[in-house]
């Protein structure tokens, strides 16, 4: 009698077991049986309550995920709108340096579309990993801002692993855009060169490096003196994620930017 | 002295039994190992304030012989969003069973009026005559 007590309760501690390793799976179809009073009912009845309760949970975290998801995708959209008005915009316009502002603006937006447009397709939806943004942001540089026989190439040296959230990435975005963006603009005249990037974690700060190998400055540049918008831009932006920057203008320019974690 | 067997005036329902005490305040006893569903929780909400007649009463709630509750019910009867003609309500319970099942209620669901859990019945109604209006 005493054995058959014993092997019935053996049985249901399985069976809640199984339903407990169920739910651990957010498979909540299953529920334990319970059919008496006792102490093993007791818990049955918590372990579904449990259940019921985490199911819903469950629910309502994948809504707010499809939300954010959208979210992020419908800003992507009204950026891609913005970025293809002004380029229609700057069909109309001959003016070569009002083409470039438009030019300009129009990669800014771009860089913080493709924030959003890898938010949406990343798996958390709250980081992307920056190897993979450096790369397609270059490409769209390069595609918005290369001459027919340019024959500008990245060399990306980036620590894999290295994922940042929407607060970082959009800062980072525009001060990569600015800093390609003048490499291409200002260091090549013969469309010849390398644009290096390189990202490393230092474990007290992120330490990432644009450098080209371009004629560097002109002979009296000065940086308060000579600074352009997007110069303005990579102070400000660096600041804002309490970072620094350092300018080097030796074989080419090279900044680096410090980032503390 | 025990009051919550139900008299014959009492309403009775799928799940359970629904009636209103001399001293003010209600009472609500659920049948033996009854299931209660968003459908019974209802039902018995809607029993519960046909009791009412110009004032809000407390309600006693006799769960000792509960089988179980599902989330809709326990949703249901934590009063939120709903109208409802209780001041309070005290939810008796005994065995292991309905012990868990009354503090998962209490715990997740927050009522939006005074209830507390009780194992006995004095106790219970003592602290519910504070809330007869």
């Amino acid at each position: 009698m005493s054995s058959n007590i014993k092997d019935n309760n053996s049985e249901r501690v399985q069976e809640i077991l199984d339903v407990i390793m169920s739910y651990a799976r957010f498979d909540f179809s299953k529920k334990t049986s319970v059919i008496g009073n006792e102490t093993l009912d007791a818990i049955g009845a918590g372990v579904n309550m449990l259940g019921e309760e985490l199911e819903t949970s469950t629910i309502y975290l994948k809504e707010k995920e499809q939300l954010l998801k959208e979210i992020h995708h419908r800003v992507k959209n009204n950026l891609q709108i913005v970025s293809s008005l002004l380029n229609l915009q700057s069909e109309n316009i001959l003016d070569k340096r009002y083409l470039d502002l438009i030019i300009e603006s129009r990669n800014r937006i771009n860089s913080m579309a493709l924030v959003h447009e890898m938010l949406y397709s990343s798996k958390d939806l709250s980081k992307i990993e920056i190897s993979h943004y450096v790369e397609r942001l270059s490409k769209g540089i390069e595609h918005s801002l290369s001459k027919n026989d340019s024959s500008v190439k990245f060399n990306f040296n980036i620590e894999p692993g290295l994922f940042f959230d929407i607060d970082h990435m959009i800062p980072l975005g525009l001060i990569l855009n600015e800093i390609i963006s003048n490499s291409y603009k200002y260091a090549f005249p013969s469309n010849e060169g390398t644009i290096t990037i390189e990202m490393i974690d230092t474990e007290q700060f992120y330490r990432m490096t644009v450098k080209d190998n371009g004629v560097g400055f002109k002979p009296n540049f000065d940086l308060k003196r000579d600074s352009n918008l997007g110069m303005q831009l990579i102070y400000m932006l660096a600041e804002q994620l309490d970072g620094k920057v350092e300018i080097n203008n030796e074989l080419g320019v090279s900044y680096q930017i410090l980032i503390p974690h | 002295m025990e009051t919550l067997d139900p008299p014959k005036n009492a309403i009775e329902l799928s799940a359970f039994w629904t009636w209103m005490g001399d001293d003010g305040i209600a009472r609500t006893k659920t049948k033996p190992f009854a299931e209660i569903t968003v459908k019974e929780a209802i039902e018995n909400s809607a029993a519960v304030s046909s009791l009412f007649v110009d004032r809000k009463f407390p309600l006693l709630i006799d769960a000792r012989n509960i089988k179980s509750m599902e989330r809709e019910a326990r949703s249901h009867f934590s009063t939120h969003g709903r109208e409802t003609k209780i001041t309070s309500f005290a939810v008796m319970v005994k065995s292991p069973l309905s012990r868990v099942i009354g503090n998962f209620f209490m715990g997740l669901n927050k009522p939006a009026v005074p209830a507390r859990l009780f194992d006995d019945e004095t106790d219970a109604i003592n602290w519910l005559k504070k809330y007869v209006l």
